[in-house]
């Protein structure tokens, strides 16, 4: 057997509930995580993607500013002057004259070429006048166009945003180039515009980020790149993690002169996001937990609102199997256990009358009687009534037994006796007590009929008749053949319960019941089978024929007693005197 | 001033009657074609002698030429002068112009003024000079300054025309505004006299592209 099988109902209810619970509770949890962290990553993949187009925006409005500076500054007269060919500035002035229009729009860089791309002049003095630049995008673009144009390039390692302009005098007479560093402090100013982190990278170098210091040297040890980067497709957001933070990275392409292509890593910290999440959880944990002892409090008290019932019907059950039958349940609901308990009550009572029927009147009480007992029809208490009492006695019983063994002796015993009953019970009449080889019956007690003295002489006429065929039987068995008397008595008697109370029964106290006795005892005497007292034959009604009677002497009676034998009963039928009435005669009453 | 419009043409038809009848026998043409390197005539370039045969003094030319300033243009556009010429340009609009150059062959400037105020500016040097108005950025005009004077200025297939070359071998060139072959690698040696071979110059021009200051509207135009 399982442990569930063997285990109490409580318990079962108890670990179904718990479970349950718990099941529950964490299946939303995970549910709701799972939803959670998808529309967190959903969220911050969009605003990443935002990010990198508002950072398109940026560099391209970074672009057009610096066209637009380059053109007003290109369309200078002054500039035109100091750029054009036949100028005869010598270079530290024209270096002077470029750093002043540098100065003049705030630009990081700030060049001057001849029409073919020839540098004449650097603001920072980083490059020699006369250093050919025409290759450099995007003066390489504009020597091709004549037009100004931008692009971002790398020079010495640095990430710039550059325009060139044509200076026209009319014609080109020159190139201005104007540049703004894409670094730190740029990058910088764009996470707090954009809110995420930025870093300017290719496959060979880092250029700018927005990370600090130890930030940076743990994402990108000594500069490099891992490689991880590289994995996932531009465009595409991946999980990075740097120390325990998780952030969600997208790389966004930057279109760039460079030898490879470049890219904005833009980083969101992801538990950063799911921080409000994480709180919620820990919420919903904690409204979980206390849901969970809740629900066992209510399993614990719903599963002892069914159990305990459930174990006062079985403890009262094992009382009753024990015949403790005053045991009852106090149930006070109208649900379905209070019904199990209500009918176990019943059936509890209904044991209890019948074994207080049993114990009054023995087993052989007829329906009727037990119901009148039941209903309260009958009072035990005692009173006087007129009964009709029969004894029955088996005629040489004492030579039978000796004859027969025990077993086989009993066997015949309860034979007749079972006949006797059901005559008795035809008649309803009450079997009092067996007296070893004969009875005693009571018909009037405790149930009164009109004809109780017709009844029990029509009981005994029918004991008569069953015996004969019994006996039939019992010589088909080589059994002995039985004779029997019976006495029956008609009187006043005291009825009611006798005995002590663990022995009580019902018993009815008189004389009448003596002179049954005696009665029965005269059979012998008159060679009779049946015999009435005088008192009996006089209620007997019509229908019986009565046979010798005689007027003989009682033990213990002054005057003595007059019998009559009855030899049968035929009932009258008053409308069909043409049929030929059944007749109840006692084979045994003819036989002498 | 108006004067000198009439002295112009009335010196140069002096200077061939003077020719005609001096020299008859002085008078070489020397024609050819200027083509791109698509084969097709090339009009307005200059074909001009660079150098001249020992012995061979060039006649005398005028020494002025006129750059005018019409509807906030240069007219003519392209003016070829011989060095030594002194170029007028008088404005002729209602608005004042800044005519400046900065090129290398002439660099000169002409501060706001209106009419005939500017004086005349002497090019001296073989050369281009392009010609810009300082607040009108579209305004552009080209003085080739050439050395001699002989020259002619192509048609629209590209024909060309030296007349009244004294005999001798000359050294011809040629230019265009676009051209992408340097006037110096254009130089042709050739024979004049009354058999004078025709003379081709092949160039290879850029792509004319709009004036980057001509975009959007012009001004008052």
């Amino acid at each position: 057997m399982s442990w569930w099988a063997r285990s109490r109902l409580r318990s079962k209810i108890f670990c179904a509930f718990s479970a349950l619970i718990l099941v529950v509770s964490l299946a939303v949890l995970g549910f709701t995580q799972f939803i959670v962290s998808q529309q967190v990553q959903a969220t911050l993949r969009q605003e990443l993607l935002t990010t990198g187009q508002v950072f398109q925006g940026l560099l391209q409005e970074q672009a057009e500013r610096l066209r637009t500076n380059a053109a007003l500054l290109a369309g200078d007269f002054a500039l035109k002057k100091v750029v054009a060919p036949a100028s005869d500035y010598d270079p530290e002035t024209l270096a002077s004259a470029a750093l002043n229009y540098q100065q003049r729009i705030g630009v990081d860089l700030l060049w001057m070429t001849d029409e073919n791309g020839t540098l004449r002049a650097d603001a920072n003095a980083k490059k020699t006048s006369g250093t050919s630049v025409a290759t450099l995008s995007p003066l390489a673009e504009a020597l091709q166009s004549g037009e100004a144009t931008t692009a971002i390039t790398a020079i010495e390692g640095k990430l710039f945003q550059l325009v060139a302009v044509p200076v026209l005098g009319p014609d080109v007479i020159g190139f201005l180039v104007l540049g703004e560093e894409i670094n730190d402090a740029l990058a910088q100013q764009l996470e707090k515009d954009t809110g995420s982190r930025v870093t300017f990278l290719s496959h060979a170098q880092l250029f700018a980020a927005s990370w600090g210091p130890l930030d940076r040297e743990r994402l990108f040890p000594d500069g490099h790149i891992p490689a991880m980067l590289w994995d996932s497709q531009p465009n595409t957001t991946m999980l990075l993690h740097l120390a325990s933070e998780r952030f969600l990275s997208l790389l966004v392409p930057i279109a760039a002169h460079l030898p490879t292509p470049l890219f904005a890593l833009v980083q969101r910290s992801y538990d950063t996001a799911l921080a409000p999440f994480y709180d919620l959880r820990r919420r919903i944990l904690g409204v979980g937990a206390g849901a969970i002892l809740l629900a066992l409090a209510v399993s614990i008290g719903l599963a002892n609102g069914i159990t305990t019932p459930i174990q006062g019907l079985v403890t009262s059950m094992h009382e009753i199997l024990r015949g403790n039958f005053q045991q009852r349940l106090r149930v006070n609901r109208q649900d379905e256990i209070g019904f199990l308990a209500d009918s176990f009550n019943e059936m509890a009572a209904g044991l209890e009358k019948g074994e207080q029927i049993k114990d009054t009147f023995g087993r052989f009480v007829s329906h009727d009687v037990a119901e009148a007992v039941l209903n309260g029809h009958i009072p035990l208490a005692g009173e006087r009534r007129e009964v009709t009492i029969l004894f029955q006695d088996i005629r040489g019983f004492t030579s039978i037994s000796e004859k027969l063994d025990p077993a086989e002796l009993l066997r015949v015993l309860n034979q007749f006796f079972t006949e006797v009953v059901a005559a008795v019970e035809a008649e309803d009449g009450v079997v009092k007590q067996f007296t070893g080889d004969g009875a005693m019956v009571l018909f009037g007690a405790p149930v009164a009929h009109d004809d109780d003295p017709a009844r029990a002489v029509r009981a005994a006429l029918g004991i008569v008749h069953r015996l004969a065929s019994l006996n039939a039987r019992l010589r088909a068995q080589n059994g002995p053949l039985l004779r029997i008397g019976v006495g029956i008595h008609t009187g006043e008697v005291v009825a009611g319960r006798i005995g002590p109370d663990e022995r009580v029964e019902y018993g009815v106290v008189g004389d009448p019941v003596n002179l049954a006795s005696r009665i029965e005892g005269l059979t012998k005497e008159m060679q009779a089978t049946l015999l009435v007292s005088q008192i009996t034959a006089a209620k007997l009604g019509p229908g019986f024929t009565l046979g010798r009677s005689a007027a003989l002497a009682v033990k213990g009676k002054e005057k003595p007693i007059e019998v009559v034998e009855v030899l049968a009963y035929e009932p009258v039928v008053e409308e069909s005197h043409d049929e030929s009435p059944s007749l109840i005669v006692s084979p045994s009453l003819t036989d002498h | 001033m108006h004067q000198q419009k009439f002295l112009f043409p009335f010196l140069l038809f002096l200077l061939g009657v003077a020719l005609l009848t001096t020299s008859p026998a002085a008078g070489a043409t020397v024609s050819g074609r200027v083509v791109g390197s698509d084969g097709k005539g090339v009009a307005q370039a200059i074909v001009f002698v660079q150098a001249l045969p020992p012995g061979v003094t060039p006649p005398p030319v005028s020494q002025s030429a006129i750059m005018d300033q019409v509807n906030k243009t240069f007219v003519p556009g392209l003016l070829p002068v011989v060095a030594g010429t002194e170029v007028h340009f008088p404005n002729h609009d209602q608005i004042q112009h800044h005519v400046y150059s900065f090129s290398r062959t002439k660099s000169f400037e002409l501060p706001l003024y209106k009419g005939e105020e500017a004086s005349p500016v002497v090019f001296d040097k073989a050369g281009v000079v392009k010609v810009g108005c300082n607040i009108h950025d579209w305004m552009s005009g080209i003085i080739l300054v050439l050395p001699t004077p002989y020259y002619a200025v192509t048609d629209e297939g590209g024909q060309f025309t030296l007349q009244d070359l004294p005999p001798g071998a000359y050294t011809l060139a040629c230019w265009h505004a676009l051209s992408q072959v340097k006037v110096e690698e254009t130089v042709q040696q050739v024979q004049a006299d009354e058999n004078s071979p025709e003379v081709k110059f092949t160039l290879s021009l850029a792509t004319a592209r709009p004036h980057p200051a001509i975009r959007g509207a012009r001004g008052d135009r």
